[in-house]
């Protein structure tokens, strides 16, 4: 008696893998995807940046600074703060100006870089900080999360690191 | 008695051709209505492809249910599956970025396709803080339509019918070693120490936690095998070109020389970290394969046919397999006393193995079309597309 029902309980089972299997295209793939979508995860700040803090308007231009990104526990990446300007269309030739990155009113590097008409000519971004919170870096030798200079879609995005010091705080 | 076998009894030889016909016909269907969006693309190589991969999958089907044995069919799809993955998908990167490396500029931006073998790595990191630590996308975006939030909804899917039979049935990076391991008579390398098995365990355990410390995908910088064939980080510093060389080395080394020497699957048996996280699905999925101890004779012929040593002498005697058996059937296939046979958990060992086998072959065979398929469609679209 047991055996039989055990084994139209398995039965019962087996067709109903077969009608997920029929669901999958139609509803689960997307209910599993949208359940993914939905449950408030975020691409770790480390590759994303991190989400904006503030927008400075510049004559023509933005310049959008990120909050900081601290490194979680053994993550072995520098904390740094992102900066990026846009839109690509609206930059100058050459640019060169101080930045707030912390919101304090007072400037913390000045950024110097041309910006090539050809999408394809390599960056060459100097960053030098206005105090010993930031480091200052002229071009990217060991590009790494923390240290980069690229174009993205939108304009120029440059990755300032943090000092070791102002990163305890 | 009938002199003929019933559908549902194991054919000794071949089933009749009507009732193989009869039983391949809702894979028939199923097929068209997977490749029916295909059939109305104008690009005239996409609509062949689908058309010849619908009619392979289909005669596959046919041949499983005409000869009663699932193992050589399966490969064929498999070993197919493996070849043709990294032809559709260098051909994709090389259309959108003309690359194979993938710079830092574009792992910013979120445009790493994302691949399932990092699945077991972001589990802890996201329930800790939320995030996910692969530099892709959530959502699927115009230069990434491989996104976070569909392959894992994918992964979740086709895991619920398939369980560690993903890894026959779905897994794209299988087939290439399952293809080497076909290639010799016999193996060179017979006796294989049995702890090896644990190996897959051993890294699964050491990347997951060494991913949720270090917050970086472990396994995808430093261990994948598979990065040889389809993408990698761009050579730009002496630890790129360190991975570089450990994907190559292992490549070389798991998928092409030891399957060649052992006939196994060597590293889905004993290096695959996602294979070994994979097999805990075994324990929630109905479908099983099971040994009929008062038939078996111990004549070791299951052991040795098991292309991924999940079965032992305990576990014969156990009258199971291990948890990684990954239900390719090549032991129900090589057993010529019926003993190792299709199971579906809660009925009884053997006399209803070949209803089991068709439950059981009807989702994995639809899983196998509807995802394996479209890769395949979409490989060999891009040879059609060079041909012509």
């Amino acid at each position: 008696m047991r055996k039989s029902f055990t084994a139209v309980l398995g039965y019962f089972a087996g067709g109903l893998t077969l009608l997920v299997a029929i669901l999958v295209p139609f509803v689960l793939m997307g209910f599993f995807s949208n359940a993914v979508a939905r449950a408030g995860l975020h691409v770790d700040e480390g590759y994303s940046g991190g989400v904006a803090a503030r927008t400075i308007a510049r004559d023509g231009y933005r310049i959008v600074v990120n909050q900081p990104v601290k490194p979680h526990l053994l993550q072995r990446m520098e904390p740094f703060v992102q900066v990026a300007w846009e839109p690509a269309s609206a930059l100058p030739a050459q640019i060169s100006e101080d930045v707030d990155l912390d919101g304090d009113g007072r400037p913390d590097v000045h950024l110097t870089f041309a910006v090539p008409a050809d999408a394809k000519e390599p960056l060459q971004v100097n960053v030098a900080s206005l105090n010993d919170n930031y480091q200052s870096f002229a071009g990217v030798e060991n590009e790494s999360y923390s240290r980069l200079v690229m174009r993205t879609d939108r304009g120029i995005m440059v990755r300032v690191p943090l000092s070791r010091k102002f990163s305890t705080r | 008695m009938s002199s003929h076998p019933s559908t549902l009894e194991r054919p000794p030889a071949f089933r009749r051709i009507g009732k193989s016909i009869l039983l391949t016909l809702p894979i028939l269907l199923w097929s068209l209505l997977m490749f029916s969006r295909a059939f109305f693309q104008p690009r005239l190589d996409l609509r062949l492809a689908s058309v010849v991969v619908m009619l392979f999958m289909t005669a596959l089907f046919f041949l499983m249910m005409r000869t009663g044995t699932t193992y050589r069919w399966r490969r064929y799809f498999f070993v197919a599956l493996g070849l043709l993955f990294p032809v559709g998908f260098i051909a994709d990167l090389i259309a959108v970025r003309g690359t194979m490396s993938i710079p830092i500029e574009r792992m910013v931006s979120g445009d790493t396709p994302f691949c399932y073998m990092v699945i077991p790595m972001l589990v802890i990191p996201a329930a800790l803080t939320r995030s996910i630590i692969f530099p892709g996308s959530i959502l699927p975006t115009a230069s990434n339509p491989h996104s976070i939030a569909i392959m894992i909804g994918l992964w979740l899917a086709l895991t619920l019918v398939l369980g560690k039979a993903w890894c026959s049935y779905a897994c794209f990076f299988g087939g290439i070693e399952e293809g080497f391991a076909a290639v010799a008579k016999k193996p060179k390398i017979r006796r294989i120490d049995p702890r090896f098995r644990l190996v897959p365990w051993a890294i699964l355990l050491a990347i997951v936690l060494l991913s949720a410390a270090l917050f970086e995908p472990v396994y995808c910088m430093w261990l994948c095998p598979f990065k040889a064939v389809t993408e990698y980080p761009a050579v730009r510093s002496v630890q790129t070109a360190i991975q570089m060389v450990i994907f190559v080395v292992l490549f070389i080394g798991l998928v092409i020389v030891l399957p060649l020497l052992t006939k196994k699957r060597t590293q889905c048996a004993f290096f695959c970290p996602f294979g070994a996280f994979q097999s805990l699905f075994n324990k929630i999925n109905i479908f099983e394969i099971r040994i009929d101890r008062e038939k078996c004779i111990d004549c070791a012929a299951c052991r040795n046919a098991c292309p991924t040593m999940a079965i032992s002498k305990e576990s014969v005697q156990a009258g199971n397999t291990l948890l990684g058996c990954m239900k390719c059937g090549a032991c129900v296939d090589v057993c010529k006393n019926h003993a190792a046979v299709w199971h579906v958990k809660g009925t009884a060992v053997g006399p209803s193995s070949e209803r089991s086998r068709l439950l059981f072959l009807y989702g994995a065979w639809a899983m196998a079309t509807m995802f394996g398929g479209s890769v395949l469609a979409n490989s060999v679209s891009h040879l059609l597309h060079f041909a012509m």
